[in-house]
């Protein structure tokens, strides 16, 4: 494949200060590439000096294999185009002035607007849905219509790679896949190569092929979303602690914050553990409170990506997990079962029941001295799949009487844990 | 279309206006002579008396035709810095560049200095220096690494222009045998313009002016932001000295004949914008007709207001511009392109 744009050992410095520490990169024609980084990690920096905008102090830059220095401002114009972070416009031409100083690199000094510079403006702005609004005032604009117009100049230069810095960073969030989506199409459709600064981790991730990880001047990682986005990684980086998810729709991952309630807690956690056997989602609207009252909690076994797994997961539970759709297998058990001994109360959620969970019912007989809390304001019977196997453990259950708590009430959970607390 | 018809008669309407006044003002003086002797005189010189042919051709001709240079000049030059600086509160005066270029005047008459190349004075020459000098200097104090801050580059102009101003005061005091004049100078008046005036400044009024309407398109550019512009394919650091020494240029050329005459590159631009738009192709006809229909009102005024006395017509602008500039930095915030 052709390869675009290359950086070869770039290093820049501001002052004293150097931003850039030797930046290699080969970015192939039609390649959709997003900068991600903390700040002052040197994102724009690399951005602006792939764009002639900053001159690196050494190293150098290829545009289609040619010294980004060898090239005059108007050819260059005519090959890259840049949407700059601040694209903040103080006066008041239209939309079509706008766009049509896009085709400033191609007009002669005397010369008025072209054919040609007509039919790509409307072609521009077709593409960008900005027909509409040709004639309005840019200050008349959204802040996602004004960014579309912006696109839609860099676009009348007939660029063969844009640059975008931050192109989302002022808008409201519906304008910002908007942006991204238009960005997405323009990398299908015309093979433009795009590269895009930003720190937007989860949008980044969602849009763009191949990520750049920056930090402190240096390319950390670079490779598809699911490569770089990486718990390790992230924590390297930014000093974070995240979940990765997966997009359900896209399979691209997704990064969550973990609150920094999990790293608080430990200095107020009472001395009160409790173990949770749920599953489906039965316990997540409980647990964030139960966490934040300060009781130390363990769950299991769940399985995983659950929502109940995914709940734990961002409060920093600790879990015995199991991969999906199979029965849970005895080293699993055995994991389970030392929380449990480990734990003064145990509470089974109003779960339902079938081959692969039953031993998280089964186990609870091991352990009639041990307090628990059922959840029984869901018959049974109802949530029984497996023919009256969890129904007979159940009742057996039911037969110790002591250390054995019904809740018929969910919301009373709070109150009969307090109770058995003192 | 629609916009295009209404750009026709806004300059339909500006010039016809502007021919109006420069009637108006041929009619208008200290001394009275009769309407029908100056009708009389355009149609064919030699029909009235050689006194009344003097004050019209002689006085108020010239008079009239440099207070048109002169306050186009101001509003062109203001524009350009408006444009170049990316901010609407800027203009010559303001900024310390018609102090610049009258202390270069000062000093040339000063030291006695007055060399004429190919009949060209080399009073606007010296203008033009002393503007060049000033500009530079503004700019590199307001400076702030990369940026141009609009406030910085406000007071270092006012700051310039304190000390420029003290140092023509002080140049004016070791010269007292025509002190008067000077202080006229020095408010801005164009109190005996003749034709040697016009003379002397139009060809470099004339370069500036080709040099501006050649970079018109490029003016409307930078208005992007100098990063924009720059990916545009304009060469803004070159693009930005050609015009801001055009407009120095301009400046200079005007000042060298009138002094500092305040407000009118702040005032005219402004207006003109609200009226047909920052398009700089649009945009400097309409702003040079203005100004100089303003600077000819003024002018009129000046002269007439305290007659046979003349006011310094500096003071006329100063007085309808300066609440002007107080109302912009007022509304900053609000469109004020």
């Amino acid at each position: 494949m052709k390869i675009m744009l290359k950086t070869d050992k770039i290093k820049f410095s501001y002052g004293q200060q150097k931003v850039l520490k030797g930046i290699d990169l080969e970015i192939k024609t039609g390649s959709f590439i997003g900068i991600i980084g903390p700040n002052a990690s040197g994102k724009s920096t690399l951005l602006k000096n792939m764009s002639k905008s900053l001159k690196s102090d050494s190293g150098a830059v290829y545009l289609d294999h040619k010294l980004l220095n060898d090239y005059n401002h108007l050819e260059l114009a005519k090959k890259m185009a840049v949407v700059p972070q601040n694209t903040e416009v103080n006066f008041n031409f239209n939309v079509y002035d706008i766009i049509m100083m896009g085709r400033h690199p191609y007009q002669k000094r005397w010369s008025g607007v072209s054919q040609e510079d007509k039919e790509i403006a409307k072609e521009v702005m077709e593409v960008t849905d900005t027909l509409k609004l040709k004639r309005k005032l840019i200050k008349e604009l959204s802040g996602g219509e004004k960014q579309r117009v912006i696109i839609a100049r860099a676009l009348a230069q007939r660029p063969d790679i844009l640059l975008l810095d931050e192109p989302t960073s002022s808008l409201d969030i519906n304008y910002q896949g908007e942006i991204y989506d238009l960005l997405n199409y323009l990398n299908q459709k015309f093979n433009l190569t795009i590269i895009t600064v930003s720190h937007d981790l989860n949008l980044t991730a969602q849009y763009c092929e191949e990520l750049l990880l920056l930090k402190d001047g240096r390319i950390f990682a670079a490779g598809t979303a699911a490569e770089v986005l990486t718990e390790q990684n992230i924590k390297a980086v930014y000093n974070a602690e995240v979940l990765i998810k997966r997009n359900p729709l896209s399979e691209k991952p997704f990064v969550t914050l973990i609150p920094e309630v999990n790293r608080i807690k430990k200095s107020r956690q009472k001395d009160f553990k409790i173990h949770i056997i749920a599953g489906g989602g039965t316990a997540k609207n409980w647990l964030y409170k139960l966490e934040n009252l300060g009781y130390q909690l363990s769950i299991g076994v769940l399985n995983i990506g659950d929502a109940d797994w995914q709940a734990a997961k961002e409060l920093g539970i600790e879990i015995v997990e199991a991969p999906p759709f199979i029965d849970i297998s005895e080293a699993e058990i055995k994991k389970n079962k030392k929380l449990i001994e480990r734990a003064d109360l145990i509470i089974l959620s109003d779960l339902p029941f079938g081959h692969g969970n039953l031993a998280n019912l089964k186990v609870l007989l091991d352990y009639p001295e041990k307090a628990k809390i059922l959840f029984s304001n869901f018959d049974i019977k109802k949530r029984d799949y497996i023919k009256g196997k969890a129904e007979k453990i159940w009742n057996k259950l039911l037969e110790e009487a002591e250390n054995i708590y019904l809740l018929e009430e969910k919301a009373n959970l709070i109150s009969k844990i307090k109770k058995l607390e003192n | 279309m629609g916009e295009n018809k209404k750009n026709i008669f806004i300059y339909l309407a500006a010039v016809s206006f502007s021919i109006l006044l420069i009637f108006l003002a041929l009619f208008i003086g200290s001394s009275q002579i009769n309407p029908a002797d100056i009708t009389a005189y355009l149609l064919n010189r030699s029909a009235v008396s050689a006194s009344t042919a003097i004050i019209i051709g002689e006085i108020r001709l010239p008079r009239i035709i440099l207070a048109f240079m002169v306050g186009a000049g101001l509003a062109v030059a203001g524009s350009v810095f408006q444009a170049i600086i990316r901010n609407p509160m800027v203009d010559p005066y303001i900024i310390g560049i018609s102090a610049g270029a009258g202390t270069g005047v000062m000093l040339a008459l000063f030291l006695g200095i007055e060399i004429a190349i190919f009949n060209f004075s080399s009073l606007p020459a010296f203008a033009f220096l002393g503007a060049v000098a000033t500009v530079f200097t503004v700019y590199q104090l307001a400076r702030v690494g990369n940026k141009l801050p609009v406030l910085t580059f406000l007071l270092a102009g006012v700051a310039m222009s304190f000390i420029l101003n003290s140092l023509m005061s002080f140049l004016m005091v070791l010269r007292t045998e025509n002190l008067q004049q000077l202080v006229y100078w020095l408010m801005g008046s164009l109190a005996g313009a003749d034709w040697d005036d016009v003379r002397m400044i139009t060809p470099y009024f004339l370069t500036a002016l080709a040099v501006i309407v050649f970079y018109l398109k490029d003016l409307n550019i930078l208005l992007l932001g100098e990063e924009s512009a720059a990916h545009l394919g304009l060469n803004v650091e070159r693009t930005k000295i050609i015009l801001l020494g055009a407009a120095s240029l301009m400046t200079a050329a005007v000042v060298s004949v009138s002094g500092s005459i305040g407000f009118i590159g702040l005032v005219v631009p402004h207006i003109a914008r609200l009226i047909i738009g920052p398009d700089h192709r649009r945009l400097i006809p309409l702003a040079a007709l203005f100004g100089a229909s303003f600077l000819l009102i003024a002018d009129t005024a000046a002269r007439t207001i305290m007659a046979p006395m003349e006011l310094p017509v500096g003071i006329i602008t100063a007085l309808a511009g300066g609440p002007y500039f107080i109302y912009l930095l007022r509304n900053k915030s609000k469109n004020i392109w």
